[in-house]
């Protein structure tokens, strides 16, 4: 009973030592040669041990030769595994789930692309800020804010490209949109540089602010200008500084009656920034030069200077302004050849007891 | 190292193991191979698992074996990179962003496949790997590696794992597109 003959060489062995082949018992050494040759003619080549047959596949049952198992390719099970076995599909559950899962990966990539957009210009942003092209990653890291404010990465990069041109003023506001400025973490190396530009730029600005109202000082010039040499030497970023600095060392100049000096200043600011304030500026150095030398070429030149002052003045109230208070006393300079300071004028011509008899008069 | 019982685990992230067990049916049914016993998700040692018949065929071994770990990998990378940039570069508060945070990170920490798979394939590949089987040469480093994660889970490999994918994959991508 517990034995069978191998169908290939004809030898008796125990079932347990069997191979079942396309319903054929096999020894084990005949098996392999028989799979072998079933793969070539075309047939299944699988088999398995032949005490397999007799227990369900799935539940171990011992189904032996009952009618009513079912064969399923070499596998053999009982009636109630058979219909299961053969029948084995994705539940439906599974299926809503798995297009419920599409679903949400579409929804998650729609949602994001807003966040995509705001990455890429931060990551834009960020190469360009080391490669050091600062004012060209402002924008696109401005980009990021608009959608990410509270970003530490985008709020530090966009301080740093700010400071770094020169713009406290962008820094400054990105800098107030995150948590008024406040930082979980002060000992990040990125915050820290953000940290030491900010200081610096703000040290400068500082000193420039002293500057100017030194400048406004009688006899102050020269300070003033020291003051606001060292903001841009501090903030060399900040290009209007050393603009300042330049313009008030003419201020000094005029100061110290250096008229040279002052013409030559006066006329590399036209030169390099032509506006209203400049030609009001040159044409006042011009002036002085007139004023000291009697030399009707200076007049003329500073008479035409005046002239593109006003015409440049046009339209920008600010400049027509300040030109409403600066050309009285260019014109003074050009018509008496006496050059008197701004406070003497006003003393001379604008102070209310000198309005007063121009009113009497 | 702190202790969280695996089922308290495996609920918190549940949709990996679904997702982990769907891609094994998936692929024995890919290569027509008789599925005895599947279960999806429970609350047990192993949280799901799917049952077929022996496979004779090394291709069939691998994908059935591995399929679930490169489907995870990819839902996570996917999954993680929509909520990536909202949730760890942008620091926006996005409810949405990170439940698909969550769910990825679910997806990637299931990957893994168990210790069985992996060791029906290491029983397998070295020798077709000598013969010069491409996937078994493949497979070998990557089932030695995976080995190894699997039993650095007592240590959170597989949450490790399922971070540095959603991390890593989606700072890839944005750093390669920018």
């Amino acid at each position: 009973m517990s034995e069978s003959i191998c169908t290939h060489c004809g030898k008796s062995f125990s079932i347990r030592s069997l191979y079942d082949l396309n319903g054929a018992a096999y020894c084990a050494s005949c098996v392999q040669d028989a799979s072998r040759q079933a793969k070539e003619r075309g047939q299944p080549s699988a088999y398995i041990p032949l005490i397999n047959k007799s227990i369900c596949a799935r539940c171990n049952t011992y189904i032996g030769s009952a009618p009513d198992a079912v064969q399923i390719g070499p596998l053999r099970f009982c009636a109630t595994c058979g219909p299961l076995i053969k029948d084995w599909d994705y539940p439906q559950w599974l299926k809503f789930s798995l297009a419920a899962l599409v679903l949400l990966l579409v929804v998650a990539l729609a949602h994001g692309r807003k966040y995509f957009h705001a990455g890429r210009e931060m990551y834009v942003g960020e190469r360009l800020v080391a490669k050091r092209q600062y004012t060209q990653a402002l924008p696109h890291l401005q980009e990021t804010l608009r959608i990410a404010p509270n970003s530490d990465k985008a709020v530090l990069l966009t301080a740093k490209a700010a400071l770094l041109s020169g713009d406290v003023d962008a820094a400054d506001k990105a800098l107030q949109a995150h948590s008024g400025g406040h930082f979980e973490d002060a000992n990040n190396a990125d915050f820290k540089e953000v940290e030491s530009l900010w200081n610096r730029a703000t040290g400068a600005l500082t000193k420039a602010e002293q500057a100017a109202k030194l400048e406004e000082e009688e006899g102050k010039e020269t300070e003033a200008a020291r003051l606001m040499h060292e903001a841009a030497a501090a903030y060399p970023e900040l290009p209007g500084l050393a603009t300042a600095a330049e313009y008030y060392d003419s201020g000094a100049a005029f100061a110290r009656k250096d008229y040279d000096t002052f013409v030559a200043i006066t006329r590399k600011q036209w030169n390099e920034h032509p506006s209203a304030a400049m030609a009001a500026a040159l044409a006042s150095s011009l002036a002085c030069k007139f004023a000291v030398t009697g030399d009707a070429s200076y007049r003329q030149q500073s008479e035409e200077m005046l002239a593109k002052a006003q015409q440049l003045a046009q339209g920008d109230a600010q400049a027509l302004k300040n030109l409403e208070e600066y050309l009285p006393r260019i014109r003074y300079r050009l018509d008496t050849r006496q050059i008197i300071t701004r406070k003497e004028y006003d003393r001379r011509f604008r102070s209310p007891e000198t309005s007063k008899k121009s009113q009497e008069k | 190292m702190f202790f969280i019982p695996g089922p308290v685990i495996a609920a918190l992230t549940f949709p990996g193991v679904i997702v982990h067990e769907a891609g094994h049916l998936f692929f024995c049914r890919l290569f027509k191979l008789k599925v005895f016993d599947v279960c999806f998700f429970r609350f047990g040692n192993p949280a799901g698992y799917v049952i077929h018949q022996e496979i004779t065929d090394f291709t069939a071994q691998f994908f059935v074996s591995m399929g679930p770990f490169f489907a995870n990998t990819l839902l996570c990378v996917l999954f993680c990179t929509a909520a990536f940039l909202p949730v760890w570069e942008l620091k926006v508060f996005d409810p949405l962003a990170y439940f698909f945070y969550w769910l990825g990170l679910s997806i990637g920490m299931h990957a893994f496949p168990s210790t069985t798979d992996l060791s029906h394939l290491w029983a397998s590949a070295p020798a077709l790997a000598k013969k010069g089987n491409l996937l078994a040469i493949v497979s070998l480093p990557l089932a030695a590696l995976l080995v190894v994660l699997n039993y650095a889970r007592v240590v959170w490999a597989d949450l490790g794992y399922g971070i540095a994918v959603g991390i890593l994959g989606p700072l890839a991508i944005f750093r390669a597109l920018a």
